[in-house]
């Protein structure tokens, strides 16, 4: 590293990126579905939400959600008490490429108006 | 503009020049020379002599640094044949699909090895007692120990994920070889797997007072060929604390029986 990048006030953003392949999911594409909370599991390696969506029909579907870890979202104002079974929540995901119904939550937004950003912003 | 980090930052000009000097551009540490038995580690001056070292308590997180306008981008790694070709797929994976797409067995909870343990998007702490360093990674629950009681390293230790490490301090900076790192590990971001002659040297030193910067060298002449630097850095969290991270506990993303990335939709109530 040169003296020139040592000695500048050094601008850290961001923090670090994902730590195996996202290529499961169409990664950057935000889709959105409503449902009721079945389990809110707060666990290692990542947070699990899963959710039941009320499809047209009258029928209902279990979906899979895949968060971040514990680790982030616990440093940044969440807890295993953030959501609970029973909640309704509106949430924003990267769906999987092989439409099964699953993918990575962005941001949860519970029926108190209560909303949690659940992936690193750009540049903060 | 050195002067005034200096100033502001309430180091002593005098270390704080040796520190910035040490920590910028500075060349590779040569590995070890065998040396005397390590002195005896519990004794009170042993203790006192902790407080001597820089103060770097509290929980480190990875952070990315914004190059100031017109600095040049880090030199790329120079690959041997047969990882240049592995490394090239993965960039080009990496331009044609969003996200992350480097396949590990970190997918299925098999840890990453050094270096790649340390810039995981976790944080990491460090330890101080006589005659070593012990550093906690949150990722995986894993632990390195850094003796620095004057060991020799041993060229020929069973291999470990973290590898065996001895360490010095010149100043203010932490200087670590690392060598017996298991072959299976990732020496670097993109690239699977390394030779037994992979040897790793970390330059640790703070570079303001809440942001450390770790300079890492790569040497293994199967993969690189020269030595690979790279150099990461960390914002301190003083009310953080290290968390638990069992990776077994509710893993859906385990590789599939091909090995390629997959997406476990099982649920089992916690």
């Amino acid at each position: 590293m040169s003296a020139l990048l040592c000695a500048a006030s050094l601008a850290l953003v961001g923090t670090a990126s994902a730590h195996h392949s996202t290529a499961m999911f169409e990664w950057g594409k935000e889709v959105s579905l409503n449902g009721t909370i079945k389990e809110y599991q707060w666990t290692q390696p990542h947070t699990f939400l899963w959710v039941v969506v009320e499809k047209g029909n009258g029928t209902t579907q279990e979906w899979g959600l895949e968060g971040m870890s514990p680790s982030w979202l616990g440093r940044r104002g969440w807890s295993r008490h953030s959501f609970k079974a029973g909640d309704k929540v509106s949430v924003v995901y990267y769906p999987l490429k092989d439409h099964r119904p699953g993918g990575f939550y962005v941001r949860v937004k519970g029926s108190d108006g209560k909303l949690m950003e659940a992936l690193p912003q750009r540049g903060g | 503009m050195i002067s005034t980090l200096v100033f502001r930052s309430g180091l002593a000009a005098v270390g704080a020049t040796a520190l910035l000097a040490s920590g910028c551009g500075s060349q590779a540490a040569q590995p070890q020379p065998a040396s005397a038995a390590p002195a005896h580690p519990a004794s009170e001056n042993a203790y006192a002599g902790l407080a001597k070292l820089p103060d770097w308590s509290g929980v480190w997180d990875p952070a990315f640094l914004r190059p100031p306008p017109g600095q040049a981008r880090p030199a790329p790694p120079k690959l041997t044949p047969p990882y240049a070709a592995q490394y090239s797929k993965y960039l080009a994976e990496n331009r044609k699909t969003p996200g992350l797409n480097f396949v590990s067995d970190q997918a299925s909870c098999v840890p990453p090895g050094l270096p790649q343990s340390m810039t995981e998007p976790y944080p990491i702490e460090f330890l101080f007692t006589p005659g070593r360093v012990t550093i906690l990674i949150e990722t995986d629950h894993l632990i390195r120990r850094i003796y620095t009681d004057g060991r020799a390293l041993s060229e020929d230790a069973d291999p470990t994920y973290q590898g065996t490490s001895v360490g010095h301090w010149e100043g203010d900076t932490l200087v670590v070889e690392t060598a017996s790192i298991v072959d299976t590990t990732s020496p670097m971001q993109g690239i699977n797997g390394h030779s037994d002659k992979f040897h790793v040297t970390e330059r640790i030193r703070l570079v303001q007072p809440d942001v450390l910067a770790i300079t890492t060298t790569r040497v293994d002449p199967t993969v690189f060929a020269e030595p690979y630097t790279t150099t990461s850095y960390y914002r301190r969290h003083r009310d953080w604390q290290i968390m638990e991270y069992v990776c077994e506990q509710n893993n859906h993303d385990a590789l599939d029986a091909h090995g390629k990335p997959a997406f476990s939709l099982s649920h089992k109530p916690e």
